[in-house]
């Protein structure tokens, strides 16, 4: 008994020494970050002389001026947005036909495939694409499309293959029944089917793609985005405004039109 | 695309296309013979040994009780099911030595009405019925719908006869369960099917309607020379629409007979399964 009591308190003493050594690290890793992040890596003479208040003011001073001049790149983020979910459309057919486990043609193997381009298109971050392709095909707008398609496709075609997954197989026994080829029992069988899915997921990702293109041009890859990167490369704070104010009225008209499509469709 | 026309002039037309698919040889006696059909999932037999022969004239009932096998038996015919073994003799050919490429020539002699209908929901009903003709179209017209002026003339003097001359343009998840199951038997007609396969045409249906299904899949085989092949569980229309009857009990045939040969007894026998 005693043996007993001795070894529930060796283990209590062990356990208690080692959550305290885990609360020590935790603050220890906390004033590290906070010393190397905030305190060593911020210009305080900035916040403290007044210059902070002054930027401030200048991003309220709105610069209409260069509305005009706003146009175009509008007018260019919309068409890249659009361009680019028709383009990751086209794109995703195949991966979904890949990846939907009823219709994958080689079994696990082309299931495999299709899967991992999925993923892959989905975790790399739309910047990362843009960045590759202003290497690939140089700045410009064709760029932004690129790169917008391609991380397009990882969405699209999960969806659309969730939605061949989800079919009704009688539609598709009567397309066999009638002597249908394996295409047009897809076409009939199953395309008609998931429209809707299809259809609505397009516009959501028209209406994301909206938001990715105005950021594309940070990387020299056309839109809106490189009239901020202008504004800002000339310190212009009521520019800089004035173009964040532009793209927050187009997002909030793409997900009025969004929601309008959507609705109209389904 | 002008109904009226097309349902005047129709006649002819169809007569024109029914010329298309395999050689237009009169019906002699035997439209279809099943011999020993043997089929299975994961190693439970389904048919266990099924014979009988249908004639070019019978509209031909296959009873029994649920779990039987007449689903896997009709579906058997055209190979939605692949049997193990046995022979199904369809114009003097053995259609299950067929390759994958000839299967698809059969099939589309073969017309089949199912018990849910099986409609497109989201196509119109017109585009339902030319679904048919998909055995009939190349890859590339079907992907653009684009059917011949004979199979829409056809498509539309079939939808009059069925009674759907109303309905052309609409969605099909739009109809009720009687019409949708009148499309669903325009699509088999528009394939000029030498036989037809028709699964529980009745099951979804309320009795009233149940009834005119049955006269109506009666007339037509009368009157395009079709000989049907129909699974049925109500045995009173069965009896009332058949010309002759077979009892399945699991997977083994338990009687064969003409409707008026069916009596108590047999009936008892054919569903004596709980007593097992």
């Amino acid at each position: 008994m005693d043996a007993r009591v001795a070894q529930v308190a060796v283990w209590r003493r062990r356990t208690r020494a080692t959550r305290y050594t885990a609360y020590f690290a935790v603050a220890v890793a906390v004033a590290w970050s906070i010393e190397a992040i905030v305190i060593a890596d911020t210009d305080w003479s900035r916040i403290f002389t007044g210059t902070l208040l002054q930027t401030l003011r200048g991003f309220v001073d709105l610069d209409f001026s260069i509305l005009p001049a706003l146009v175009q790149p509008t007018i260019e983020t919309v068409l890249m947005a659009t361009l680019a979910t028709l383009a990751g459309l086209v794109l995703a057919i195949p991966v979904a036909w890949l990846g939907a486990s009823n219709i994958t043609p080689l079994g696990s193997f082309s299931y495999g495939i299709g899967r991992t381009l999925m993923t892959l298109s989905r975790s790399v971050h739309e910047i990362v694409w843009a960045l590759i392709f202003v290497s690939a095909v140089g700045l410009g707008a064709l760029a932004g499309v690129l790169a917008m398609a391609v991380r397009s496709v990882g969405f699209i075609s999960k969806t659309i293959a969730e939605a061949i997954e989800d079919v009704d197989p009688k539609p598709i026994e009567a397309m066999r029944a009638v002597g249908g080829t394996k295409f047009q029992i897809l076409l009939f069988g199953i395309l008609p089917q998931i429209t809707p899915v299809f259809i609505g997921n397009m516009i959501f990702e028209w209406d994301i793609n909206i938001r990715r293109s105005t950021i594309m041009g940070l990387v020299g890859a056309g839109g809106l985005g490189l009239a901020l990167f202008r504004q800002m490369a000339m310190s212009n704070y009521g520019g800089i405004a004035t173009v964040v104010l532009v793209v927050l009225a187009l997002i909030i008209l793409a997900e009025i039109f969004s929601y309008y499509a959507r609705r109209a469709v389904i | 695309m002008k109904p009226e026309s097309a349902i005047q002039t129709g006649f002819a037309e169809v007569k024109h296309s029914q010329a298309d698919g395999q050689s237009g040889a009169p019906h002699a006696g035997t439209a279809l013979e099943v011999k020993d059909l043997r089929a299975g999932y994961a190693g439970r037999e389904i048919l266990k040994g099924i014979s009988f022969s249908v004639a070019a004239d019978d509209f031909f009932a296959i009873i029994g009780p649920s779990g039987a096998g007449k689903s896997t038996l009709i579906r058997c015919v055209n190979r939605l099911v692949e049997p193990t073994s046995g022979a199904v003799i369809i114009n003097g050919r053995d259609i299950l030595q067929v390759s994958q490429s000839e299967l698809r020539g059969v099939r589309r002699n073969i017309g089949m009405i199912f018990q849910e209908f099986n409609l497109i929901e989201r196509l119109s009903v017109i585009d339902n019925v030319l679904t048919g003709r998909l055995g009939y179209t190349g890859t590339v017209r079907s992907l653009f719908r684009m059917y011949t002026k004979d199979d829409i003339k056809h498509a539309l003097m079939l939808l009059d006869r069925v009674g759907l001359s109303e309905h052309v343009d609409k969605r099909a998840d739009r109809l009720s369960g009687g019409q949708r199951q009148r499309v669903g038997i325009a699509r088999a007609l528009i394939q000029n099917p030498k036989l037809l396969l028709v699964d529980e045409p009745t099951s979804s249906l309320d009795p009233k309607i149940s009834r005119e299904v049955m006269g109506l899949i009666k007339e037509i085989g009368l009157e395009f020379g079709i000989p049907i092949l129909c699974n049925i569980h109500d045995v009173e229309l069965a009896c009332e629409f058949c010309t002759r009857v077979i009892g399945l009990q699991d997977g083994m045939k338990k009687f064969e007979g003409s409707p008026r040969e069916l009596d108590k007894a047999a009936l008892q026998d054919i569903y004596s399964m709980e007593v097992l």
